[in-house]
């Protein structure tokens, strides 16, 4: 396993023409492009369709009608900047946040119809939110094993994959708590994806893992997907969606400005460009030259 | 540097308030309860001036003045108080240490303890206004006692976290307080008990001669032995005072120094082999609850002071009964049932207690059924013994064994009882609970009259539903030796039938609320 990245993106050109007036402004119509899902198979049933999706938090709306449609066998990404409503999209369609308007199916079952039921098929990774820290590694899995329902030989035999899979076999005997924040992410992973669920939604699944790690965790994931499974994730490295993602969608303030295919999204820019350019453009720093004339 | 800090100070104060109206409520309490205890520690001290026995005076400040000092300096060490002002949070600043060290000293004089201190400290120096001298003692000694004790605060809250700064240590400490401040409640109550007006005033006048030369009390007797003509010793006391202080200081300046270069320690890992509890019980969703409840009552130190605290209730209790003249025959009976009163409510708010690590629950779809009874196992583990062993041994000590029936009975009813109510609310009304890894003394940041009116009847309601069963027991000792049966009938069948109503309700909720109970955690 190599430890480095394939830096497969041509980089953004740094310095655009500093000549740039004033910033972009926001233009939230801006194209949608949601062309019809064109894959390896583009006749794959959808698994994950999220519709008219609305949450709002007191006067504050942080998702105004969000739709998605993730087809089977598809690696999904979801990109936005900070606060646009990535988790709490996410959040809904794992069942741990009601929506206060629209549905989402999952394998054409209503997840907040019939929860039980469409939560089997899901794998969570969320952001954020604690793991039962006071039990170790070990424990974490097989807890989370358990409570999918998975037998006590099932569960073990599991475990020990996951554990090698990810490089925690050293770190299984000790408390979650005591783990680094890369560790955390793993093992909640892990978690994820021990009752082999059909659906993985991931919630910043690389943030804070170490390089090598990643490749090894993007590479179960490629598997997996190219086994029948779906991943459906969140970024914010726009570098590592283009390089893993097959499709991609872009949520700027609530609403998906442009979704499809990595190459319908980009068209003839990179991803990085498209969606700097969708998220409002680049703020051009001005009247920061005291910065370049140090003070001591 | 000094300005900065103090408007940091006042800004973080001031932020305090924007948080929510309950916090603002919360500050307010805790300012007024200052205030209230300075009102009257500056009229005692006030009135002490027009009192003549300038020798009783000079002893009860120092002793008690004394206990204040070291207060000051032991309350961080047993409470593990969370430092917005930790030196480490300015490390990247490049502040010289010298005037860091001064502008966190004096942005520490904002804050209740430091307004109540230094408004009876200004009322000691009405009380020794006896002379000009005295009053200019009593003023330089006031100035080097606020001085110390905020400097006692400084040191040894920056001890605490340089010393405690794994996780595990830390929650040791906050657990190990705990214990300690109840273990003080009974001999405050000892004290109060002892004949003071025998030998009260030689006890302190006794004290006082020590403490006098301690660093804790000498600033406390400057004044007094000014007072009473001996001004030598008032000299040289009031250099220990000002050595003191000065002695503090330096270690502040080197801990401060110490602490910008020094991170925040890495936890040494522990190894823990197997799955330990998770193979005892069965292979099932209940089964692994039930394991990770019982882990986390190992580990948690929030589990601990509930345990704690349900030992330690009925003592709190049995002294003052004792010291009333109730009988010491009838209060062996008292015990067991308290103690079952308050391991059923342990559980009220059990969801909250997991805080945002909930989700997981949700996100699986686990069955409300075996969420509930995962979470009674660990109470059940303690409180079958608690009730049987008990029971038997209050009987034993009461002399009779006629009432064996009803005591299970009553306690029977009133632990199951309680379960029952903890099952439901801890799924229905869960309540912003202190987070996990946090002192078992902080507060949660929201606490709202649901949260009391919730504790309030999960606690009471057990009692009353458990009140026949009890009636049953009087009767049965004052009236009627039949009356024992009926109340181990009744508190058995009231006990299994409110646990299972409970554990229906609970669960229901828990599966309908699963998304509301993760947003709950996630404001709490």
């Amino acid at each position: 396993m190599t430890a480095v990245l394939p830096t497969a993106l041509p980089s953004v050109t740094p310095d655009r023409p500093a000549a740039a007036p004033r910033p972009k402004k926001r233009k939230p119509v801006a194209v949608i492009e949601r062309a019809t899902v064109e894959l390896a198979d583009p006749l794959a049933p959808v698994v994950v369709r999220a519709s008219g999706l609305v949450k709002r938090f007191g006067p504050t709306t942080a998702v105004s009608g969000v739709d998605l449609e993730v087809r089977a066998g598809s690696f999904y990404g979801i990109v936005g900047p900070n606060g646009a409503g990535k988790t709490t999209t996410l959040s809904m369609i794992t069942g741990l946040l009601r929506p206060n308007a629209g549905s989402i199916h999952v394998h054409g079952i209503d997840v907040w119809a019939k929860p039980v039921q469409a939560k089997r098929l899901i794998g969570v990774l969320p952001d954020r939110l604690r793991l039962f820290d006071r039990l170790t590694g070990a424990q974490l899995l097989y807890y989370s094993g358990t409570l999918r329902g998975l037998d006590n030989r099932a569960v073990r035999e599991r475990s020990a994959d996951l554990a090698a899979a990810f490089g925690l076999e050293d770190a299984l005997n000790r408390l979650v708590a005591d783990y680094s924040a890369g560790m955390t992410k793993k093992i909640a992973l892990a978690c994820a994806m021990i009752h082999s669920p059909r659906v993985l939604v991931l919630d910043e699944p690389f943030e804070s893992v170490d390089p090598v790690s990643a490749v090894n965790v993007t590479e179960i994931l490629q598997k997996y997907v190219a086994s029948g499974g779906t991943v459906l994730l969140s970024s914010h490295g726009m570098d590592l969606i283009q390089r893993v993602c097959d499709h991609v969608a872009i949520i700027v303030q609530g609403t998906v400005l442009a979704s499809g295919t990595i190459a319908e999204v980009r068209g003839s820019a990179t991803l990085e460009e498209r969606f700097i350019e969708l998220a409002g453009g680049r703020k051009v720093a001005e009247g920061m030259e005291w910065l370049h004339s140090f003070s001591d | 540097m000094v300005a900065q800090l103090l408007r940091l100070k006042v800004r973080l104060l001031g932020n305090a308030f924007r948080r929510s109206p309950w916090q603002i409520v919360g500050v307010l309490v805790g300012l007024a309860y200052g205030l209230a205890i300075a009102a009257v520690l500056v009229t005692v001290l006030v009135g002490a001036r027009f009192v003549d026995d300038v020798t009783l005076i000079r002893d009860a400040c120092t002793v008690g003045g004394a206990l204040v000092v070291l207060g000051f300096f032991v309350m961080p060490l047993l409470v593990g108080i969370d430092d917005t002002m930790d030196p480490r949070n300015f490390a990247l600043f490049g502040v010289p240490t010298r005037s860091l060290a001064g502008g966190l000293l004096v942005s520490s004089f904002l804050g209740v303890p430091a307004i109540v201190l230094g408004l009876a400290l200004l009322a000691t120096v009405i009380t020794w206004s006896r002379g000009i001298p005295e009053t200019l003692l009593a003023l330089i000694a006031a100035g080097a006692l606020f001085v110390t004790c905020m400097l006692a605060t400084r040191v040894s809250t920056s001890l605490a976290s340089l010393l405690l700064s794994t996780r595990r240590s830390r929650e040791f400490t906050g657990a190990a307080g705990v214990l300690v401040l109840i273990i003080c409640a009974p001999i405050g109550v000892l004290l109060l008990n002892v004949e003071w007006s025998r030998y009260g005033l030689d006890l302190v006048g006794g004290l006082a001669a020590i403490l006098g030369w301690t660093p804790m009390g000498a600033a406390w007797a400057v004044p007094g032995d000014a007072a009473t003509g001996e001004w030598a010793t008032a000299l040289l006391k009031l250099l220990v005072a000002l050595a003191t202080a000065g002695l503090l200081w330096l270690a502040w300046v080197a801990l401060v120094a110490r602490m910008l270069v020094t991170p925040g320690r890495e936890a040494a890992a522990r190894q823990y082999g197997g799955l330990s509890w998770f193979d005892r019980l069965p292979h099932t969703p209940a089964g692994a609850i039930a394991a990770r409840s019982i882990t986390s009552w190992g580990r948690d130190s929030r589990y601990w002071v509930s345990l704690i605290m349900i030992p330690v209730v009925p003592v709190l209790v049995y002294i003052p009964l004792t010291i009333a003249g109730v009988p010491e025959h009838y209060l062996t009976l008292l015990p067991v049932p308290l103690m079952c009163l308050f391991l059923g409510w342990t559980i009220h708010n059990d969801v909250a207690y997991d805080s945002t690590a909930i989700w997981l629950h949700v996100a699986s779809g686990t069955r409300g059924v075996a969420d509930r009874i995962g979470r009674l196992v660990p109470t059940l583990v303690v409180g079958i013994p608690l009730i049987g062993l008990g029971s038997a041994l209050s009987v034993f000590f009461y002399g009779d064994w006629g009432p064996l029936p009803a005591m299970l009975g009553v306690s029977t009813s009133i632990f199951l009882t309680g379960l029952g109510f903890s099952s439901y609310t801890s799924a229905r009304f869960p309540y912003p609970a202190t987070k996990p890894g946090d002192s078992p003394f902080a507060q949660p940041q929201a606490s709202d009259t649901a949260s009391a009116i919730v504790q309030s009847l999960t606690f009471t309601g057990a009692i009353v539903l458990s009140s026949p069963a009890l009636l049953g027991l009087l009767l049965g000792i004052f009236v009627d030796p039949y009356w024992f049966m009926p109340a181990l009938y009744y508190g058995v069948a009231m006990g299994l039938f409110v646990l299972v109503v409970g554990v229906w309700r609970g669960a229901r909720a828990f599966e309908r609320r699963g998304p509301e109970i993760l947003a709950s955690a996630l404001r709490a």
